[in-house]
């Protein structure tokens, strides 16, 4: 999932989730605050009705001779009653809910119970408000509340996604220039992402500096392989030509010929490998023109010329199997040559006697597709991931005469014409080289 | 004919001058392009073998002069830096060839023959071996009056490259280097010289037994030839 996502989802959950426990507290603070509340307010009434019996006396609420007096709103929601207290050393000041019979009905109220003393007389003073009243305001408060807590998280969702989307903005555009769809080890030069992040600076600079690194070394790395073999050149041409010039001498006995001859043998190993790793390096500096075009059995006709002495050794048949002749333009005879010289040459080194290597072509929208295939000893399912790593040998090819180079040829010809590879191999059954070629270095068809 | 070794590596310079010398060319070697710049100034050669790798001259530069000074010489460029783009540059700036380092001797031989030839406008070049006429012109063979054509193009090369070299052991190495040396490949040690000498054999057989190509015993094979 994306960050942005995530923080979005997250955002929404958790306010969500506050707003819902919100309401849900909201009625329980209500009462509480209603009747903290209410609660002053009948203290409040409580101590203006003593101020008043103090000036006044008591007898604006209890009229001479009568024990109790009682004052109610119209609808009952509040009152007050006075009466006389006679049951000795009772004082109490308590506020409390209870049920009160008036005019046949039961209201709940909220009721301040105050003895106290006048004239030498105890009287008791109740005064009470209805619960229901309470109640009836705070349903609609409830619901205000919650409409206007939605409208809110509401609001800060789509604040907090507006601004999500501008602060992680730079991050996107990071991961886009600098990570998705970068070719190693080709990045393109740099563009710095704007951004008031100090993290996604950080960022950005940061992968900038690993690809410059990883780019220095790459670099370096082929400059190395191409000064490395260029200067092995000299001294390997020297050591050739005086085993040349020793193995004309006359005088020399033939025993010593031989070994000269394995020297000779040896020397050209190391000059193969050289050669080869110069070849890749120099593919690698781009340095190979593309300017030949060569139609494809002609191509293969070739290579056929040049490798039919290895067929027959192992008597391999050979077929190309080409419906429609191709003309390739705009790439490096030689190189193309060597591709395919290549993956034929492994066909063979990797086949058994008697076996077979059929060649045959497909256009798919376009682009043509070349497949190599061959009844061999094919490629195990754990060493596939290898056969394209320099120098890497395996078993199969202990027996051979080879140091790993074929197939990392193979790989950088195509890649230097941007064909793609494929292969498909089963063990002791054989293995298929798919080479796709590109549109553009498709010409017209014959 | 007189040679100019141009080549800044002493070893390498003085086995081109033993190799030659042996040949029959008279050599003459400069270490440096400055001593070259003089050479080729005041003599004239038939060769001049110019290393392009000179650490005080530009070896592209030796060329240039030695087309101006020396018209009439032949020149071979010999390099380990096998730029392509020297390649180029030095065939765009008249050089007869271009060998890369490291070269086999008898591939330097081979072009410089093949030079004298194109230059020389050799009559057609007809070697007589046996019953065959190998005619190394037109490429082909001929047994009496019959045409020996299974002979493939690879094969041909073998044969012509051996009869250059004539009455000279060649090396399986050699050989391959001279008929595969443009193909890069992974194999170090191929013995498909042996099979490409068996298939000539067989070939020739049908028509006369090609005792004159021989096998030596162990170092390689051997066109004997009466010169």
């Amino acid at each position: 999932m994306k960050l942005k996502t995530k923080l979005t989802l997250f955002n929404a959950i958790s306010k969500l989730v506050i707003a819902i426990l919100f309401v849900l507290l909201v009625p329980v603070l209500i009462k509480k605050i209603s009747r903290s509340y209410v609660d002053n307010n009948l203290i409040k009434q409580k101590s203006k009705f003593l101020q008043i019996v103090k000036t006044q006396g008591i007898k604006n609420y209890i009229p001479d001779g009568e024990t109790y007096g009682s004052y109610y709103l119209p609808l009952k929601e509040e009152y007050l009653t006075i009466e006389d207290d006679t049951i000795p050393g009772h004082l109490i000041d308590t506020i409390k809910n209870e049920k009160r019979l008036v005019e046949r009905d039961t209201i709940e109220y909220r009721i301040l119970s105050h003895t106290f003393v006048v004239n030498k007389k105890k009287y008791l003073l109740e005064i009470g408000k209805s619960v229901a009243t309470l109640d009836e305001t705070s349903t609609p408060l409830q619901s205000i509340a919650f409409a206007v807590l939605i409208g809110m998280i509401l609001l800060t969702i789509l604040a907090d996604q507006l601004y999500t989307n501008r602060v992680l903005k730079p991050l996107g555009q990071i991961i886009k220039s600098k990570l998705i769809g970068q070719k190693f080890p080709n990045f393109g030069s740099y563009k710095e992402v704007k951004t008031s992040t100090s993290d996604f600076q950080y960022l950005d600079i940061s992968i900038h500096k690993m690809i410059e690194t990883i780019e220095a070394a790459f670099q370096k790395e082929r400059e190395f392989i191409s000064n490395a073999s260029h200067e092995l050149m000299t001294p390997i041409s020297i050591l050739q030509s005086k085993i040349e010039n020793m193995f004309e001498q006359e005088d020399i006995a033939d025993e010593l010929k031989v070994r000269l001859l394995e020297m000779q043998k040896i020397l050209n190993r190391l000059k193969s490998i050289t050669k080869t790793l110069l070849l890749i390096s120099q593919i690698e500096n781009e340095q190979f023109l593309k300017e030949d075009k060569i139609s494809i059995t002609e191509l293969l006709q070739e290579v056929y010329d040049e490798i039919s002495v290895r067929l027959s050794e192992k008597n391999i048949t050979f077929d190309i199997l080409i419906p429609q002749d191709v003309i390739l333009i705009n790439i490096n005879k030689f190189l193309i040559f060597n591709l395919f010289f290549n993956l034929v040459n492994n066909a063979i080194k990797y086949n058994k006697a008697d076996g077979e290597i059929v060649i045959t072509t497909e256009n798919e929208n376009g682009s043509l597709i070349v497949n190599i295939t061959d009844n061999g000893i094919g490629i195990s399912t754990e060493d596939m991931p290898f056969i394209f790593n320099r120098f890497k040998k395996f078993r199969q090819s202990m027996q051979q005469d080879s140091f790993g180079l074929g197939l990392p040829i193979v790989k950088s010809i195509a890649t230097f014409h941007r064909i793609k590879i494929e292969v498909d191999s089963v063990k002791d059954l054989g293995s298929n080289f798919r080479l796709i070629f590109p549109a553009d270095i498709i010409g017209y068809v014959s | 004919m007189n040679v100019l070794i141009i080549e800044d590596e002493e070893a390498l310079a003085h086995e081109l001058e033993i190799f030659l010398t042996n040949h029959n060319y008279i050599t003459e070697i400069c270490y440096t392009g400055q001593s070259a710049s003089e050479k080729i100034a005041i003599s004239l050669y038939d060769f001049i073998l110019i290393d392009l790798g000179l650490p005080d001259y530009d070896g592209l530069d030796l060329l240039k002069e030695a087309k101006k000074n020396n018209p009439d010489a032949a020149c071979i460029i010999l390099t380990a830096r096998a730029e392509i783009y020297d390649r180029v540059r030095g065939l765009d700036l008249g050089a007869d060839d271009y060998l890369p380092k490291p070269f086999s001797l008898l591939e330097l031989q081979s072009r410089m023959q093949a030079i004298m030839r194109r230059k020389f406008g050799l009559k057609q070049s007809i070697v007589e071996l046996g019953e065959f006429i190998i005619n190394l012109t037109d490429r082909t063979i001929n047994c009496h009056d019959a045409v020996v054509s299974a002979i493939t193009k690879k094969e041909f090369d073998l044969i012509a490259y051996l009869i250059l070299h004539k009455n000279r052991t060649l090396t399986r190495t050699q050989l391959s280097e001279h008929i595969w040396g443009s193909v890069i490949n992974d194999d170090y040690d191929s013995n498909y010289i042996d099979a490409h000498i068996k298939n000539i054999r067989k070939k020739l057989n049908v028509y006369a037994a090609p005792d004159w190509l021989e096998t030596v015993r162990g170092l390689g094979y051997k066109i004997k030839m009466n010169i």
